[in-house]
């Protein structure tokens, strides 16, 4: 029985394996793997809540479950566009926390070999460190994608003290 | 064998049932410990579940746990057939506590997926000395112990023959491989396994678990059973684990053979089955069929035992669900509410002639309300388990305190919340020791000369009032010392300013003294109180679930604790209200009233504080839209509404923007992601599917005293 469910997750995980939902955000492209990719919706009326970060849009309703969403470009310290009809949420799960993601527009989903992913350059960004979440560039046709690690685009200081707060909450 | 079995699933089972087992034990118990004996009822539910516990340790082969509860089982078969007088009644109370702890200490190691290595052999010797001391005594009275009996009624399996027309009648034989290990347990499992389809069944030989002799007779002789049961053989050979059975005899015998017992059963009726499993031929097997009287334990009455099953059932109609079902479910029927909502105020509906349609949707409100209904009172659980749990407090403290305290419950099936019942544990038996160490004197003499009786009375009380569940912890002892709590308040530098008179304080803010952190004085610190859970934690705890601590107190008559808690956290009555775009739910308990005010009626601060005269009196005023930086809000006090809200006796105004409706509202918690906002205590879907944020008055007051 177990191994049965094994096999299918190892499956699971190989026909996901090297594929990218694609997205744009300012004239920027960016990758995220789709094994963290739960559904992309059409953007929600927001609930804000106060007292939080700029790039903490609020709370969505999505069927019942009631989830945060992040507006990503806030997230990459660019200026805050008008959403429009292409803007959409991309709900990621992340180690059982359920993030939206707003982004611009959607592009595809890609197949991206390991070997067509190299490391960002590090020339002079050593002190950028709000750019740790990008881990990987990769040339597919003729653009190239910024591949995000979701875990540390969410993770950042605020999660650690809300973890914090958590276990003290436990 | 343990592999054999689904090993998680039969563990789970395990626990639960012993579990719950050892809880209404210790009901039982608690509940007798001030009577002089325990009464025949009382006997025989101790025995059974002793030697419930004693088989299923059996099987999962805890051996500690099955010789203690053994053990224990021989000292109440013992009351049960001698009727002994002179039990030392509150030593047999004792005896059965340190049982229970031994199981429970134990379950608790299995449940941490440890191996139960408790040391029973203490306990086991205790019980045997005090089992030869009640038996001694009688033989002195010269009363015949009943010792041939010993054995007859544990091996029933208490199931009530109860003879219907479709009932069929088996005589089952199991014979083991000669290298078969722990043949007994094995057949111990057989009848454990039939047990689900039998409704009655006998075995010999009988002493399986408790003597591991039977092993080597089992493995000679064979394991012998009758089996009354509507199931067909093959039904009954399927439930038989024959992994290590060399053969498995199954043959139909008549009603009137098998209340002879094993010795009526002499000849095969037509149909006799042989499942021949292993190579070796059966050359023992004749030799058996003839000689099954031999090891028979006489005078079998199959109807015997029918008694102690009455409390099958009542286990049987409950199944323990994982909570984490419990909540998606009600998530579930949140989103149907959510999508009704959708449906029935269609916009696309607008301005249309619907009768049929109307009337079929008023049956799905209702329905999904009732829905609602039913989910929220799957989370209610009476309160009788925490209640149970204080009786021992009160018990146990009171023994080693020495001091003779009478605990009288009442409203025990008060249901509440069960995450709510999961908090209060905690606090209540802070509570409650506080009363049995620092309320009721030391000294009975103290208070017989304060004419009241010389044994203490604590009582706890449950009632259901306005929504709201009250827990009250009551003792009738020394009472809180006002002067004292003034002046240790004052020692201790709680009072902020050292000027202050006693007068200054009313009554109930003086015994709010002992809630402050910091407030626990060297003589309060005993084995049993101040065990670093000071009575600030105890409040903050209350606090954590909405609820409140209410103290009063009269000196040398007594005091009083009560919890004022909500009946559950998942709903809660709320108004809806709008400040800017955002919509807001308050707790309609928190809200004292509403008022339109003014330009004129605001005080502002040169630092930019408002406050508002309403008759009268000044409050603090608070602009929700600016405390939230909340965009589109009105501005003008004169278009606004102000809400009056209190929280704890301390009132604050705040200006909203307009009411909406007053609802039921299920709470949800903010996502964690999102960090914790002072003010917010959570978030809830509306009728149309927005979500408003929940505000916490507390936290609002909180942050403007502060602020």
């Amino acid at each position: 029985m177990r191994n049965m469910a094994e096999r299918e997750e190892m499956l699971d995980e190989d026909t996901q394996k090297g594929q990218f939902m694609t997205f744009q955000v300012g004239k920027e492209y960016f990758g995220i793997s789709i094994s963290y990719v739960n559904e992309i919706i059409m953007m929600q009326p927001i609930t804000m809540v106060p007292e939080v970060k700029d790039y903490i849009k609020g709370l969505i309703n999505l069927r019942g479950k009631i989830i945060p969403v992040i507006d990503v470009r806030v997230r990459f310290k660019m200026d805050p566009v008008e959403y429009t009809d292409r803007t959409c949420i991309i709900v990621i799960n992340v180690k059982t926390t359920v993030i939206g993601l707003i982004v611009e527009k959607i592009a595809e989903v890609d197949t991206i070999q390991d070997s067509d992913i190299v490391p960002p350059p590090s020339l002079g960004r050593k002190d950028s460190e709000q750019n740790k979440y990008v881990y990987g560039l990769a040339r597919t046709g003729d653009t190239m994608k910024l591949l995000i690690d979701p875990e540390k685009l969410i993770k950042d200081e605020d999660l650690e003290v809300m973890e914090e707060m958590q276990d003290e909450e436990e | 064998m343990a592999e054999e079995f689904n090993v998680d699933g039969m563990l789970d089972m395990f626990l639960y049932e012993s579990g719950q087992l050892l809880e209404k034990l210790e009901g039982i118990i608690l509940e007798k410990q001030d009577a002089d004996c325990f009464d025949d009822t009382d006997i025989n539910e101790i025995f059974r579940i002793m030697h419930t516990i004693k088989g299923s340790s059996g099987i999962m082969m805890y051996e500690n746990i099955t010789r203690v509860t053994h053990k224990l089982e021989d000292v109440f078969y013992y009351l049960r057939e001698s009727h002994p007088e002179n039990v030392p009644h509150l030593e047999l109370v004792e005896k059965v506590l340190a049982v229970s702890d031994f199981v429970n200490g134990e379950m608790d190691k299995i449940k941490d997926g440890e191996k139960p290595d408790g040391d029973e052999k203490e306990i086991l010797e205790d019980l045997d000395n005090f089992l030869k001391r009640i038996k001694g005594e009688i033989k002195e009275q010269g009363i015949r112990l009943p010792r041939e009996n010993k054995h007859e009624e544990p091996t029933q399996f208490y199931i009530a023959p109860v003879a219907s027309e479709d009932s069929k009648f088996y005589r089952i034989v199991i014979h083991y491989r000669n290298d078969t290990q722990m043949s007994n347990i094995r057949a111990y499992s057989a009848t454990y396994a039939l047990k689900e389809i039998a409704e009655d069944l006998l075995y010999t030989p009988e002493d399986i678990i408790s003597n591991e002799e039977s092993a080597n007779v089992i493995l000679s002789e064979g394991f012998y059973m009758l089996l009354q049961t509507k199931s067909e053989k093959d039904e009954i050979l399927s439930l038989i684990d024959s992994a290590e059975a060399n053969q498995i005899d199954i043959e139909r015998i008549t009603a009137e053979q098998f209340i002879k017992g094993f010795g009526g059963v002499t000849q095969p009726e037509e149909q006799k089955i042989v499942i021949d499993l292993g190579e070796e031929p059966p050359a023992e097997k004749k030799e058996k069929a003839v000689t099954p009287g031999e090891y028979v334990i006489k005078a079998k009455e199959t109807g015997k035992g029918k008694t102690l099953a009455k409390n099958q059932p009542k286990q049987q109609s409950i199944i323990s669900i994982n909570v984490e079902k419990m909540d998606m479910l009600m998530d579930l029927i949140g989103e149907i509410v959510i999508a009704e909502a959708v449906v029935l105020q269609n916009p696309d509906l607008n301005g249309m002639d619907l009768p049929n349609f109307q009337k079929a949707s008023a049956q799905l409100a209702k329905i999904t309300t009732e829905l609602q209904e039913v989910i929220m009172s799957m989370r209610m659980m009476p309160l009788t388990n925490v209640f149970q749990k204080m009786r021992r407090i009160v018990f146990d403290v009171s023994k080693k305190l020495g001091k003779e305290i009478e605990l009288e419950v009442i409203g025990e099936t008060t249901e509440v919340d069960k995450n709510i019942i999961e908090h209060i544990s905690d606090p209540l038996m802070h509570l409650v020791r506080n009363s049995v160490d620092h309320g009721i004197e030391t000294d009975a003499e103290e208070r017989v000369a304060l004419g009241k009786s010389a044994k203490g009375k604590i009582t706890l009380e449950a009632r259901n009032e306005g929504g709201k569940v009250y827990i009250i912890v009551r003792d009738d002892g020394k009472g809180l010392d006002k002067q004292k709590l003034f002046e240790k308040a004052r020692d201790k530098g709680l009072l902020g300013s050292k000027d202050k008179e006693i007068t200054d304080y009313t009554d109930n803010e003086i015994y709010r003294f002992i809630t402050l952190p910091g407030f626990s004085t060297k003589e309060q610190v005993t084995e049993y109180s101040g065990r670093g859970v000071g009575m600030d934690v105890v409040v903050k705890n209350i606090q954590s679930i909405g609820g409140r601590l209410e103290i009063s107190s009269e000196l040398n008559k007594g005091s009083e604790m009560r919890l004022v808690i909500p009946l559950t956290l998942a709903i809660i009555n709320g108004i809806v209200i709008q400040a800017g775009n955002s919509s807001f739910v308050i707790e309609t308990s928190s809200v004292k009233e509403f008022v339109r005010l003014t330009e004129n009626s605001i005080v502002t601060e040169p630092d930019g504080e408002e406050y508002i005269i309403l008759r009268g009196e000044a409050y603090p005023f608070l602009r929700l839209s600016r405390r939230f930086e909340l965009d589109n809000a009105l501005e003008k006090v004169d278009d606004g509404i102000v809400m009056v809200l209190e929280h704890e006796n301390t009132q604050v105004c705040v200006l909203i923007d307009k009411l909406v409706r007053e609802q039921e509202i299920v709470v949800k918690p903010i996502p964690s992601y999102v960090k914790k906002v002072k003010g917010i205590s959570g978030c809830t879907q509306l009728g149309d599917g927005s979500i408003a944020l929940i505000l916490d008055i507390g936290g609002l007051i909180h942050d403007e005293e502060r602020g």
